[in-house]
């Protein structure tokens, strides 16, 4: 038999390193993949520079679509894709491609949201200046809407915390996981209290650090 | 020709029932060196207009050619191009707010791929000019309402561009402020030799810096010409309206109770008939009492001119006589109460 201690922490470190794993992968991809998204969804706009109503419509309706279903639905749904992309559909490489999937059009609409903030006249002032779109997007969109992404990379990256705890249902892993196999199913109160001390320690830590950071970018 | 030429000018925001005319057919010449203003009231179609020049918004149908080429004809490449020969200004400045003061003015330039070392020298060229060289580093959140709009004049002419276009430019700032962003306004006009269009809703921005003005109402220009023409015999109801800021025209004699027993005339001495005795020898000649209510010198562009409001008393017919004699003497001579008197 294990000590109880030295038991508990041989669980807590690679569930925290499995959580790690998903979530920056996950951070990046929906980064990279989401905000691009974000910028097509504001610039297609109507009366926006690239006014565009069928791509508009296009790029928003699986956005919608996506976030209507839930999580956990969403993970079985697109486990033929995952098996695609990362040749599992089990274990932390299972969970990633549907957190990210489920996440970039979460961050398309947080970041068109941020980006919406950017009055159109900074925009028109742009255009006024000779500036071509892809100028417009890169020196005037993107950057007045810095703070305002960094905010929302911050609630991305909570938000797949939060999610990736449902990524026992293929096996994934992680803190949250654990605390709902050990904490709910075994009764071991100990170990879903550190999971859940863990989880809210670094969730405030990130919020504050995230709000901090955009506070610095905000020139406003 | 001008160095701007509007022919035909027509705009519809949306289509079919729905369509607004903005724009209903706007003849306009701008001549290279003049600070030309447009007024009228609100949705008569000014920031249309200016708009218009920079392409900003499409025209419906007719041309705008500056410097002899069809803007409405131009490509998007080649409309990038000359829209760095027109600076613009806006009424809520619409600076950039994550740059500074100095990248902000340096944002025109290094959309046109100019390089740092020419940047940086112009940068602060720019900032002396308008007077805010200490401010290179700060943010626009940091400066007042007159700061940041030297900031966009200093943005604006970065690509050094032969046209200044200037949307209500003072409207969000106080009479003070406005006074000296005119001032600017005027001064780096002189400098560089620019050719200035601007919009506005008051009156004093045209008289203070305006060498010609055109009235527009509901898509058209009504009235257009030298601002001094314009202003002392407006012809147009909106122009009149507009003027009577500058020159009231209203009959406030009332105000302290006084009934006006004969002919309310409004006269306005231009330049030099001011030094001559017009009044006494209307006296002389007709059978006639001048009552004078008000006299005041007033300024337009820096040329002064005088305003007389007199009541004139004796027979309908002498009274009719002394007002034709005013006129012949090239006085402009308006009657204010000519309905009781017909
Ligand atoms: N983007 C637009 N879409 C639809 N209608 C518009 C648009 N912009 C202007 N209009 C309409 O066109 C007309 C002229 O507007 P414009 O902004 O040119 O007026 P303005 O003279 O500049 O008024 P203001 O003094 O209030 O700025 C108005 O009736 C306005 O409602
Ligand atoms: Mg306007």
């Amino acid at each position: 038999m294990f000590s109880t201690g030295s038991n508990l922490w041989l669980m807590i470190w690679p569930a925290s390193w499995e959580t790690i794993y998903m979530v920056s992968i996950a951070t990046v991809v929906t980064t990279l993949l989401g905000v691009p998204l974000g910028v097509v969804l504001v610039v297609t706009r109507q009366g926006h520079i690239m006014a565009n109503k069928l791509v508009n419509r296009l790029v928003g309706l699986p956005v919608n679509f996506i976030r209507a279903i839930p999580f956990p639905i969403f993970i079985l749904f697109v486990i033929p894709i995952t098996r695609v992309l990362t040749g599992t559909s089990i274990g932390p490489n299972g969970v990633i491609v549907p957190l990210s999937l489920a996440a970039i059009v979460f961050m398309a609409r947080l970041a068109e949201t941020a980006m919406l903030e950017v009055p159109y006249g900074v925009i028109e002032a742009a255009i006024s200046a000779g500036a071509n779109r892809r100028q417009i997007i890169w020196h005037v969109l993107l950057p007045e809407a810095g703070s305002g992404l960094i905010l929302s990379v911050t609630i991305l990256v909570v938000t797949l915390i939060g999610y990736s705890a449902m990524a026992g249902l293929v096996g994934g892993g992680g803190l949250g996981d654990l605390a709902v196999r050990y904490g709910y199913y075994r009764y071991r109160a100990d170990v879903m209290w550190v999971c859940v001390i863990i989880l809210s320690f670094v969730v405030q830590a990130l919020q504050n650090f995230g709000e901090a950071l955009a506070r610095k970018y905000n020139r406003r | 020709m001008g160095l701007i030429d509007i022919i035909g000018l027509t705009k519809n925001y949306g289509e079919g029932a729905k369509a607004v005319a903005a724009l209903r057919g706007v003849d306009l010449s701008v001549e290279a060196g003049e600070i030309y203003g447009v007024i009228g009231l609100s949705g008569a179609g000014k920031s249309t207009l200016i708009r218009c020049l920079n392409r900003l918004e499409t025209p419906t149908s007719g041309q705008v050619i500056v410097d002899g080429r069809d803007l409405t004809a131009m490509s998007e490449a080649e409309l990038r191009l000359a829209r760095r020969d027109m600076g613009m200004i806006f009424q809520h400045f619409n600076l950039l707010s994550s740059r500074t003061v100095a990248d902000n003015v340096a944002f025109p330039m290094e959309i046109a791929g100019r390089s740092k070392v020419d940047i940086m020298k112009r940068v602060m060229e720019l900032l002396d000019l308008v007077g805010l060289a200490d401010k290179a580093g700060a943010y626009p959140a940091q400066l007042s309402g007159g700061q940041k709009q030297r900031v966009g004049i200093a943005r604006a002419l970065a690509n050094s561009p032969k046209i200044l276009l200037c949307d209500e430019a003072t409207s969000a700032l106080d009479p003070q402020t406005t006074q000296s962003i005119l001032g600017l306004i005027q001064s780096v006009k002189d400098h560089l030799g620019l050719t200035v269009v601007l919009i506005t809703h008051d009156m004093r921005v045209i008289t203070e810096i305006c060498d010609r003005v055109a009235v527009m109402e509901d898509g058209l220009v009504v009235e257009q010409g030298p601002v001094f023409d314009v202003f002392t015999r407006p012809r147009h109801q909106v122009s009149k309206a507009f003027i009577e800021v500058v020159i009231s025209r209203k009959d406030d004699s009332g105000a302290w109770g006084y009934v006006p027993r004969g002919l309310l005339t409004q006269v306005l001495f231009l330049g030099p008939s001011a030094e001559d005795p017009v009044i006494s020898e209307v006296v002389r000649r007709f059978e006639v009492k001048p009552n004078v209510l008000q006299g005041r010198i007033s300024h337009i562009k820096g040329r002064p001119f005088g305003i007389m409001l007199l009541d004139l008393t004796g027979a309908p017919e002498d009274c009719r006589r002394a007002v034709e004699y005013m006129r012949s003497l090239n006085l402009v001579v308006e009657v204010l109460n000519d309905v009781q008197h017909g």
